[in-house]
């Protein structure tokens, strides 16, 4: 088992960076998630950590070793990839063994890790298949498989949910988790899903074209995002942003709705009010906001409302009220405003003062 | 730059550090690739240095190196020849008739072969038409020799039945370029085709079904989805068969070659293999080998540089 | 003034496009009546020489020999195959083919392979330059004379080797099989066996290999078939009879009218009326192990002409 650590990681193509001068440093045993939209580098960040991508500049140390140019076989690593990349024309006892088979381990060695691995992920009846005749869940656990049987100090995972159905996803995620408990191994996983991201991460990286916007554990960058952009990228349905402005300690919405606030700026300045959909509460500090209501969507117990101020897009609130709600009628809402959060129009937190 | 633990900078940009970095990750097939590597040095580039006796005056005793030079002695001999301007003359007219004659047949046969619904007969005609091509020169050049024989062949029957003299095709000299031209469309017209067949099945299944809506009959769908859908790999292969215009192949001129024909089936390739191989001029064989390979070699890179302009990208 | 009837001119216009498309039935059923019988042209004029050789080779030396052949055999005799199989120089010429056809194309495959793969992979250094010199030699050779003196000096004249070495490897081939090996095999598979621990030719004997096995049938195929029908090289290489393949034995007795040996026929008109029969069956017996394999692999082939057109 070992930690990794990222010093000074650059990648460039030809003239053009995708990852600019990156630090990380991803505790031993944890489960670390890259996350952000596509084109961000975080995949090609976890292949740098696997050693498939060469880096640019900067070092990679797993273990406290420097495997900046190592050979990926030589780093500890396993990887499962998003299309699974199971060998076709092997069986499933094969894939699985294909590592070790590599590594000149004994016949009896590899039939018992084999044998092992299949337990834990329930293969025991598929072992004589081929990839082809397994579904895309069953491929995914040979996948993961494939990786067990060498005892990686790191486990890496390349979207390896992206390729299957809704309920599958959910249920692979809960196993993936599981694993992570049994195994206590470090884990870096990537994904563009930030549902994957809040539920399995200790730690999540949120990426954004090379650069690391904001490191933390999935209720830090929940409740206190350090810009604009982690704000409105964590958290479904995501967070509401208001327009409004900022004079002598009092924020001022559109409509002319206004409370006080201590922030952490000289005089007046537009700003950018960010409200999670299940800040819509009343409270001490709550202030009411009429909002003409478009449509609403029950979930059951809860229900999403999507309303708006006028001339400004629709607000998604949460709401557990069971009083009838027309589309079109107009209704006061009250808002929490010790929850809100605030920005400056360019993204940067401003963070309250006190 | 980056900075490694033992403090040594490494450069990771610029051809070396990719050189060094491929070496040690593919070394293995840096091997795997030797022996090929070496083949092509030898049997493909060797034989164009040894070219160079073009310009001397080879003999085996003194060796590539050693012969004596001898400048355009042996390229002004050969034009100055009488037989210069009969080779090229036949190569020339042999290559194009060809390119001609067999452009459009296998254009039809692959537009007759898509109007046909009733797939055992369009399999059977595919694989009937496509077997020839599988057949060696030297049984093609002997059936057509044995079919066309005024004594034996089928060809002398069809004229009895019309109670003419059976013509000798292959003892005159003026037939030798539709023999050749068409015992080849006869071989290869199956085998062209498919390529055709494929382009075919490209199409758009879209257009055809907007030119059903349209109204149109399967006259007017050839013309104008058809045909338009196959023009990029016709005018590809036509070109591909400019390009190669004076490089008829030795193998069937030779077979058909006889005294009586040799004022026409006399090519430059089979010239070249008299002059070297059995009269021994080395020298001047390759020189006239090296004056053809040349014409090859302008007539490629000028098609090519049509080709990309018409078709928006290069053959090779 | 006439009043705008907006139904009567949909009427029309349905009455003539009705009328249209009846006529353009009628078209069209000329038309595919026409393009089966052009069809069936082409199948005759490939089919009937065909059938001619095979009824010629059946038939009898006499009725061969005064052309009394048509489509169906004559007098019904074996006495061209026997006479063929009979005749050692021909024997030889087909176990030296065979010899020839699988060594070579033995050779050629690995060959092929080992010059593809290495040029399939993106990070190999050196990999343009070296298709680039690889395509060149399509483009431009040296020529008969300096190619035989490179023969001659490999000591390689009039031996076996001189039929499979000098062109072992074709230009095409590798670039058909480079397109293989590059696209038809995911590039996560070649990194997941990175980080499994196999090295590139371990990748390449068990993982690329395996799953190339169409594309190698092919090439194969085509370097057997090659194989097979050339004559050229045997015409340059070698001057021992005894070496001879099947093909040259073909030209010098179909072509060149060499006797061969045609056992106990003395009689002058008995020879000649043998010599024009065992044509028939010699071009029977060299062509039918081509022909046999080809309805199972010409599938295949049509898939390597369209492997080829993916542009190297």
């Amino acid at each position: 088992m070992a930690g990794v650590e990222l010093s000074g990681v650059t990648k460039a193509f030809g003239g053009f960076h995708v990852i600019h001068g990156l630090d990380l440093k991803i505790d031993d045993g944890s489960f670390t998630v890259f996350v952000g939209p596509s084109g961000c580098g975080k995949s090609t960040l976890l292949r740098m950590v696997a050693g498939l991508e060469d880096v640019s500049g900067g070092v990679v140390r797993i273990g406290g070793t420097d495997v900046t140019d190592a050979d990926p076989v030589a780093r500890g690593i396993a990887m499962v990839f998003q299309n699974y990349a199971l060998y076709p024309h092997m069986t499933v006892r094969q894939n699985i063994g294909f590592p070790l088979r590599m590594q000149g381990a004994a016949k009896k060695t590899v039939e018992q890790r084999v044998s092992e691995a299949a337990e834990i992920l329930q293969l025991g009846e598929l072992l004589e298949r081929k990839p082809a005749q397994l579904s895309g869940g069953q491929r995914q656990r040979v996948a993961i498989g494939r990786s067990i049987v060498r005892n990686p100090d790191v486990f890496l995972f390349d979207e390896p949910l992206s390729n299957l159905d809704a309920e599958l996803r959910v249920s692979m995620r809960v196993e993936i988790a599981k694993l992570h408990k049994t195994l206590g191994t470090t884990m870096i996983y990537v994904t563009h899903d930030q549902t994957e991201a809040m539920t399995l991460a200790d730690k999540i990286v949120v990426l954004r074209a090379g650069r690391i916007e904001q490191v933390g554990t999935p209720v830090e960058l929940y409740t206190n995002p350090a810009s604009l952009f982690v704000a409105g990228f964590i958290g479904s349905p995501r967070m509401n942003f208001l327009s409004g402005t900022y004079v002598d300690s009092f924020v001022t919405l559109v409509n002319g709705v206004s409370w006080h606030a201590e922030l952490d700026i000289d005089g007046s300045a537009e700003i950018l009010v960010g409200v999670r959909p299940e800040h819509f509460v009343p409270g001490p500090a709550s202030v009411s906001l009429p909002l003409s209501v478009d449509i609403v969507e029950y979930l059951g117990g809860t229900r999403y409302v999507y309303a708006a101020l006028p001339g400004e897009s629709p607000l998604t609130i949460e709401d557990r009220g069971a009083d009838d709600m027309q589309s079109g009628s107009s209704r006061e809402f009250p808002l929490d405003t010790s929850k809100a959060l605030y920005f400056t129009p360019e993204g940067k937190r401003l963070y309250a003062l006190g | 730059m980056a900075v490694s633990e033992n403090g040594d900078e490494i450069d990771r940009r610029g051809w070396r550090y990719r050189a060094r970095r491929s070496w040690q990750r593919h070394w293995q097939l840096y091997l795997l690739i030797l022996p090929p590597l070496v083949y092509f040095a030898i049997f493909k580039y060797l034989p164009m240095v040894n070219a160079i006796i073009a310009f001397k005056d080879y003999n085996v005793v003194a060796g590539v190196w050693g012969s004596p030079w001898a400048g355009w002695k042996h390229f002004s001999s050969f034009f100055g020849n009488l037989v210069f301007w009969q080779l090229i003359r036949n190569t020339f007219t042999l290559s194009a008739y060809y390119v001609l004659a067999s452009f459009p047949i296998p254009i039809i046969l692959a537009l007759a072969l898509n109007e046909v619904r009733l797939r055992a007969f369009k399999q059977t005609v595919q694989l009937v038409t496509y077997a020839p091509y599988f057949i060696s020169t030297v049984v093609i050049v002997s059936m057509t020799i044995l079919i066309l024989s005024p004594r034996i062949g089928l060809v002398g029957d069809v004229f009895g039945l019309f109670g003419v003299p059976a013509v000798d095709f292959l003892g005159r000299a003026d037939y030798f370029r539709h023999v050749y031209v068409w015992s080849d469309i006869w071989q290869t017209t199956g085998y062209s085709a498919v390529i055709y067949m494929a382009a075919l099945a490209s199409i758009d299944p879209s257009l055809y079904e907007a030119a059903k809506v349209d109204g149109a009959s399967r006259i007017q769908k050839i013309i104008h989805v058809d045909i338009p859908g196959l023009m990029p790999t016709a005018i590809i292969i036509l070109i591909l068969g400019v390009g190669n215009i004076m490089q008829v192949g030795f193998e069937k001129a030779f077979l058909l070659q006889n005294p009586l024909n040799l004022s026409q089936s006399e090519i430059i390739s089979t010239y070249v293999y008299k002059t070297g191989l059995l009269n021994a001029n080395f020298s001047l064989a390759t020189a006239i080998n090296l004056f053809n390979a040349m014409i090859n070699l302008v007539l490629l890179v000028g098609v090519n540089a049509v080709a990309k302009r018409v078709t928006g990208r290069s053959l090779w | 003034m006439v009043a705008f009837n907006p139904d009567e001119t949909s009427e029309i216009a349905r009455a003539r496009l009705k009328k249209r498309s009846l006529n353009v039935q009628l078209v069209d059923r000329l038309f595919v009546a026409a393009v089966y019988i052009l069809l069936a042209t082409f199948l005759a004029i490939v089919l009937l020489p065909l059938i001619y050789i095979v009824a010629s080779s059946f038939s009898s030396p006499q009725a061969v020999s005064a052309g009394r052949v048509g489509l169906w055999p004559v007098d019904f005799s074996l006495r061209g195959y026997e006479v063929a199989l009979r005749d050692p120089k021909i024997v030889s010429g087909f176990l030296n083919s065979i010899f020839y056809t699988v060594a070579g194309t033995l050779i050629s495959v690995v060959l092929t392979i080992a010059v593809a793969f290495p040029l399939s992979r993106v990070d190999f250094f050196g990999g343009s330059l070296i298709t680039k010199l690889i395509v060149f030699t399509m483009l431009f050779s040296g020529g008969l004379i300096p190619t035989y003196m490179v023969v001659r000096s490999m000591g390689m004249l009039n031996t076996p080797w001189a039929m499979i070495i000098p062109n072992a490897i074709g230009v095409w081939q590798v670039i058909l099989a480079r397109a293989y090996f590059r696209d038809a095999i995911p590039k996560e598979l070649y990194e997941a066996a990175r980080v499994d621990g196999a090295g590139d030719i371990r990748f390449l004997l068990l993982v690329a290999i395996p799953l190339a096995k169409p594309m190698i049938a092919v090439i194969a195929l085509m370097y057997a078939i090659w194989q097979w029908n050339s004559y050229f090289d045997a015409l340059i290489y070698l001057r021992t009879d005894a070496l001879h393949p099947l093909q040259l034995v073909l030209r010098n007795i179909l072509i060149l009218n060499t006797q061969s040996n045609l056992g106990d026929a003395t009689a002058m008109l008995e020879r000649q009326q043998l010599a024009d029969l065992l044509k028939y069956s010699l071009i029977v017996i060299s062509t039918v192990p081509v022909l046999l394999i080809y309805p199972f692999v010409a599938r295949h082939f049509t898939k390597g002409i369209m492997l080829g057109s993916v542009k190297g």
